[in-house]
């Protein structure tokens, strides 16, 4: 019994996990770029939370629409501008660099405004719970698992069966021949950023009340985004599920069986692993037929 | 020439370096020797990523690990030799073992490259550092102690002063003499073109292999010094992901795979934080960072990389002129 309530938290942890590390999944595919300010996207977004909940009063899960809109003009406005400055004036690797000076600043930026500590928001059915026999689960948790999985569902229809999913699908395949086809390969580039953006920020809005964020734990965000994507495959959203029910499950069978203080070794040693024998996620690379 | 300026600008250096504890008092003294140390472990990071192009994020791994072995060898073994000789043997295994430790997961670790080989050794990093933290027999958790014992009537902080900058100084050579070696020109082919390197014959792996190795190993020394000068530490004084990432972001203001970069950086950026903005701590992240993406923008090259760039075009203008 111990071990099945384990695997529903670890599943339902791995969920969140899933929508958090979507977008830097996409980006990675899509535009090749490493975006280690990822994390800083997803904890702003559960500030932004924070802060509509105790002005507004709005429900986090409603707030995830006005955050999804202003991370997404954010993420656009940053890559045309910082990132694609630095592609064309370095390198690609350049961007990793790049990506991680604005993390830099955009951590000490939150902390400059919301303080150092570690914040929580709490819904009025953040302390409920349901139970099903001898399985308990919180109804926030639920409610967090629900809502990622409905993004990304979302994402994947869009991917699939709309032009700008096709768009994007073809860029991230092949620019040149994309570009040659008539499309917008850099507005579309700024495009897939932005929704990248936008996704980790209504992650954030959903982490905001599962667990407690601070700025410095925009570290933890981005590093677990790239330990999704390693685990699960590059680009997609079946990839980025699998990544994270995987990375879910790992943290909390080793929280529960060999100690919670090793949950990070544990996960870290999963990845060094997988990147030594499959570096391309068990999905593989969506996009890398043609690469 | 060329050849008896350096050596009189090496002396001068030495001589300046000798009597500047005198002049600048205790605080200074202890930046210097923070500087020493930070462009030490730069110089060892730059000779595995600066000339084969393996960035590693996760070299704090080698400080920590070096400065627990020394105090774990001086606990278990005791201290053999007197004054400050009884440092020598500690701080040689610590080096040995971080070397050693390199060498075991050089091969399958050098495989990834790119971005893939950063965060593994970012993992890695974590890894052991959390293992250093709950395995309790290494007491990472409560933390360790490791007297410096300077010799009688030495400050404490000009006795590490000296220590660090014959580190840097040895670091240096090390790297000079790499670079314009076999082994450094095997390194430079390694981070142009890996694979064509490999087609032409050149022993890619193995050079791969020892630069990883040799960086390590300096490394190691230098935590085990560092573990001497703080004098008690626990894990998350050594393993530090901002060592792993000063190292990094030095050598890129400097001039990453450039020989001297790696110290200019240094000195510009402990410069920038430690004295001229030692007062505005709380924005540390924002400066350091706002210079990164400054350098990545203006001057892909650092600083030693725009100079170079500039003497280069003025002499080809000159050389268009005269033709």
């Amino acid at each position: 019994m111990l071990f099945l309530q384990t695997t529903l938290n670890g599943l339902v942890l791995g969920g969140i996990y899933s929508l958090a590390a979507v977008g830097f999944s996409l980006v990675f595919g899509v535009l090749g770029i490493v975006n280690l300010t990822h994390g800083i996207f997803v904890v702003a977004g559960a500030y932004a939370a924070m802060v509509l909940y105790a002005k507004l009063g709005m429900d986090p899960l409603l707030a995830m629409l006005p955050i999804g809109a202003l991370l997404f003009a954010v993420g656009y406005a940053y890559q045309r501008t910082v990132i694609q400055w630095a592609i064309s004036r370095a390198s690609l690797v350049a961007s990793l660099v790049v990506t991680f000076g604005v993390a830099m600043i955009g951590r000490n930026l939150l902390q400059l405004v919301f303080g150092p500590d570690t914040h929580t928001i709490t819904p009025s059915y953040s302390f409920s719970s349901l139970t099903f026999g001898p399985l308990q689960i919180d109804v926030v948790r639920l409610v967090a698992l629900g809502a990622s999985l409905v993004l990304l569902v979302l994402l994947a229809l869009i991917l699939l069966k709309t032009h700008f999913g096709r768009a994007i699908r073809a860029t991230a395949q092949q620019p040149l021949a994309a570009q040659l086809s008539g499309l917008n390969v850099r507005n579309l580039h700024g495009l897939t950023f932005g929704l990248g953006a936008a996704l980790a920020g209504t992650s954030g809005a959903i982490i905001g009340i599962v667990q407690p964020f601070s700025a410095a734990s925009e570290v933890a965000w981005t590093l677990n985004a790239f330990i999704v994507v390693v685990l699960g495959g590059i680009g997609s959203p079946a990839g980025a599920l699998v990544g994270g029910l995987l990375l879910g499950l790992i943290n909390a069978y080793t929280a529960q069986y060999i100690g919670p203080s090793l949950t990070q070794a544990a996960m870290f040693l999963v990845l060094v692993v997988m990147l030594m024998v499959r570096p391309n996620g068990l999905l593989g690379n969506a996009f890398g037929e043609s690469r | 020439m060329n050849r008896s300026l350096a050596l009189l600008l090496g002396l001068a250096a030495i001589v300046v370096i000798a009597v500047l504890p005198v002049w600048i008092g205790p605080f200074y003294t202890r930046v210097a020797q923070l500087f020493f140390f930070s462009a030490a472990l730069a110089i060892a990071w730059n000779i595995l990523g600066g000339f084969s192009g393996y960035w590693s994020f996760g070299h704090t791994v080698f400080i920590g690990m070096g400065a627990f072995a020394a105090a774990h060898f001086v606990t278990q073994i005791g201290p053999i030799g007197s004054g400050p000789f009884s440092m020598v043997l500690p701080i040689l295994f610590a080096g040995l073992l971080c070397g050693l430790f390199a060498l075991v997961i050089a091969y399958p670790i050098l495989r990834l490259r790119g971005i893939y080989f950063a965060i593994a050794m970012l993992g890695v990093g974590q890894v052991i550092g959390e293992l250093v933290n709950n395995i309790r027999w290494f007491q990472g958790g409560v933390g360790v102690f490791l007297a410096a014992p300077a010799p009688g009537g030495m400050p404490p902080e000009d006795f590490f002063y000296y220590i660090f900058a014959a580190l840097l100084v040895a670091c240096l050579i090390i790297s000079v003499v790499v670079r314009n070696s076999r082994f450094g020109y095997a390194l430079l082919a390694v981070r142009e073109d890996e694979d064509t390197a490999m087609m032409l014959g050149v022993a890619t792996e193995r050079y791969k292999i020892l630069a990883f190795v040799l960086s390590a190993t300096l490394v190691g020394i230098l935590g085990a010094v560092y573990g001497y000068s703080v004098g008690y530490f626990t894990t998350y004084t050594v393993f530090r992901l901002d060592f792993s990432l000063n190292m990094i972001v030095f050598c890129l203001i400097g001039g990453i795979g450039t020989l001297f970069g790696p110290v200019i950086g240094t000195a510009v950026m402990l410069f920038l934080t430690q004295v001229l903005l030692s007062r505005f701590l709380d924005i540390h992240l924002l400066i350091t960072g706002a210079l990164v993406v400054a350098i990545i923008l203006l001057v892909p090259g650092g600083i030693l990389g725009a100079l170079k760039q500039k003497f280069a075009g003025r002499a080809a203008v000159r050389k268009s002129v005269e033709a």
